[in-house]
């Protein structure tokens, strides 16, 4: 294992390369196995991933606490859905560039007046901000629909795809997996941009503008367009991500993007762990399979799913898992997988000192 | 004069006003926890709307409005201290994105907690006053006996606070606690005291918002404070964030400003309309209209 351990340490964009596609692959090779209800989930939580990717870069890297990212999100996919609905010719890559430009335009919006902003100021301001995305939506019902919003289909799985599949239910099987793969392998791809925005100059620069911004200045940093990269960035994944998320779900309507979910983009962050690459992935198999862990401990505690309890047992459980994780492993489960392979670590080199002696 | 108060200039004044005091009083609760913990709570709106429904469901049970209207507070400021000493005291001291992001999930429990409770379905609370409104030369003027009440009674509130600040001896300790707290402690003020004392007074004042707007035409549904609170921070920041006065002002401002986008735009837009003006006022005074400019300590 010590050559692996090795090749860690020296951590290049083309070890980068080959661990994100081991784990796209090993991701897409899941997507065979599961049912297509399954599947369908973890096309859901491949887009999260992909905002809370953007988000942990923000609030993680930049220190910026944004809570308008699910208005990030909202412009993407309107941006993806109103193109769709008016060209569904247009190749699905098209449209996820429009999405993810467009987002990241939003995004340069906000950040403009936002980033002179500090901790709970930019806080409420993007509150604002994702608060008045959706009224706005609805208003300019001509264009998005208005509360009914926009229905649309452009993920449509191509014919080779369709031989892998046999019986009663093989299209539908075949559009659930096709949908998957394409949302993993989008993650996996912006999960490689992020791994390497991470390591670059920008990302270096961000964590100091976030640890110490006189330092940086003086280092030649400038701040306030350090902080503006930060929003643009996060808002292009967070205008991806929605897009990718609405046209999975074939649709685009104003309450897909309630303000809780930026409570839940935020939870998904704080469990997977702040500032983590794995901590969004972590994230996202969360919210894949949230849904599942929820009736699981509503049998468990004999709740009935149909009744009121039922029902908002979700918004309960994610509440309380935000507040807790919080108060007791601020790193969330990322953070706790560090801390236990440096304890192990230590103790390693404990005993070779041990050894020597 | 009754054709000036029944122009659709006066209305949306009136309108603008009614609104603003509402919003006045969750930015002054939310100034008051700034000032003494140095949090923003983001759950303010909730734990209001929480007190509102424990006090006024009291009314099916045959009591007084009046004494709803009690109830709802006593159980709003013992909310507050709780919070305070079970959720807020450990994070003193961290990154201050901890007490934001406890704070969100908290707001996220209480919500879908009170819709568990009592459903998502809006209730009426009615008030002793008349929703109707008044007539000058048979037009309407948009005042009702209910709208005079409420601005009345947020005003009361308002004034209560400003005399228990400025007059008391609880109100100095609890100044000198926010200010200088090492100072405070030894001068003999129990300072982690004060910093209860000053959650439960803001968790009053946000109380006394969310009965007002849970009696009028809005109703008293999980997530009516929503808004409230997003425009309230808008409040609280515009006039800054440590000037109680500011508050005040930043929401009526922001109630007006909302009712002008209402009444000549949409009401659709009307938040965008507060957020306009924030990002002017941030533009030009980073730190809100009404706080003496502060250079930031390096």
């Amino acid at each position: 294992m010590h050559w692996l351990r090795g090749l860690r340490h020296q951590e290049t964009t083309l070890t980068r390369l080959i661990s994100v596609a081991a784990l796209t692959a090993l991701a897409l090779a899941v997507t065979f196995i599961l049912p297509p209800v399954a599947n369908s989930q973890l096309a859901g939580g491949a887009a999260i991933t992909i905002v809370i990717l953007g988000l942990s870069w923000l609030i993680g890297w930049s220190g910026q606490i944004s809570l308008g990212n699910s208005g990030f999100m909202a412009v993407g996919a309107y941006a993806a859905g109103i193109w769709a609905h008016h060209h569904d010719t247009t190749p699905l890559i098209f449209t996820f560039a429009l999405a993810t430009v467009i987002g990241g335009l939003s995004g340069l919006v906000v950040a403009i007046p936002s980033t002179r902003l500090r901790g709970p100021y930019l806080a409420g301001m993007t509150l604002a901000f994702s608060a008045a995305v959706t009224p706005l939506a609805q208003n300019f019902s001509s264009v998005t629909g208005g509360e009914g919003g926009i229905f649309f289909n452009t993920l449509t799985t191509p014919a080779w795809f369709q031989h892998f599949f046999s019986g009663a239910d093989a299209t539908i099987n075949a559009n659930a997996q096709w949908t998957a793969d394409l949302a993993v392998v989008t993650a996996g791809l912006m999960f490689f941009i992020m791994a390497n925005l991470f390591h670059s100059r920008t990302g270096r620069a961000m964590r100091l503008v976030r640890d110490n911004d006189v330092a940086a200045e003086l280092m030649g940093v400038h701040l306030s367009r350090t902080r503006t990269i930060a929003f643009v960035i996060a808002a292009s994944f967070a205008g991806l991500g929605g897009a990718l998320y609405s046209l999975i779900n074939a649709t685009v309507r104003p309450e897909t993007f309630p303000l809780t979910l930026s409570i839940t983009l935020l939870t998904l962050m704080v469990l997977g762990g702040i500032g983590t690459l794995s901590g969004a992935v972590l994230g996202g198999i969360v919210y894949s399979f949230s849904s599942n862990l929820v009736s699981h401990i509503n049998s468990l505690t004999g709740v009935n799913p149909a009744s009121n309890l039922g029902a908002n047992m979700q918004g309960i459980i994610f509440g309380v898992l935000l507040i807790l994780t919080m108060l007791f492993a601020p790193r969330g489960i990322a953070g706790l997988g560090i801390k236990l392979v440096k304890l192990r670590n230590s103790r390693a080199v404990l005993a070779s000192d041990e050894n020597v002696n | 004069m009754s054709s000036f108060l029944t122009s659709s200039f006066m209305s949306n004044i009136f309108g603008g006003l009614a609104q603003g005091v509402i919003y006045s009083l969750v930015a002054l609760s939310l100034v008051i926890i700034w000032q003494s913990t140095h949090v923003l709570n983001f759950a303010q709106g909730a734990m209001a709307m929480f007190a509102t429904y424990v006090g006024m469901t009291q009314i099916d049970r045959g009591l007084n409005y009046w004494w709803c209207v009690i109830i709802s507070v006593l159980v709003g400021m013992a909310f507050g201290g709780i919070t305070e000493r079970v959720l807020i005291r450990p994070l003193y001291g961290k990154p201050e994105i901890n007490p934001i992001v406890v704070m969100v999930g908290f707001l996220g429990v209480i919500e879908a907690a009170t819709t568990a409770i009592w459903t998502s379905t809006s209730r009426n609370i009615a008030a002793p006053f008349s929703q109707i409104y008044f007539k000058a030369d048979g037009k309407l003027v948009l005042l009702s006996p209910f709208i005079i009440f409420q601005i009345i009674l947020a005003v009361v509130i308002m004034m209560l606070v400003a005399a228990l600040f400025r007059f008391t001896r609880l109100g100095l300790q609890l100044r000198a606690s926010a200010l200088a707290p090492e100072v405070a402690r030894l001068l003999g003020v129990r300072v982690s005291r004060m910093l209860t004392i000053g959650w439960m007074l803001s968790a009053g004042v946000g109380s006394i918002a969310a009965v007002i707007l849970a009696s009028g035409s809005f109703g008293l549904f999980p997530t009516n404070m929503d808004g409230v609170f997003v425009a309230g921070f808008i409040a609280a920041a515009v006039g800054g964030l440590d000037s109680p006065v500011g508050a005040i002002a930043g929401g009526l401002i922001i109630g007006l400003t909302e009712q002008f986008v209402l009444a000549y735009w949409s009401p659709s837009v009307a938040p965008l309309g507060g957020m306009i003006v924030l990002v002017a006022v941030l533009m030009v005074r980073p730190h809100g209209l009404f706080t003496r400019s502060v250079s930031r300590r390096v």
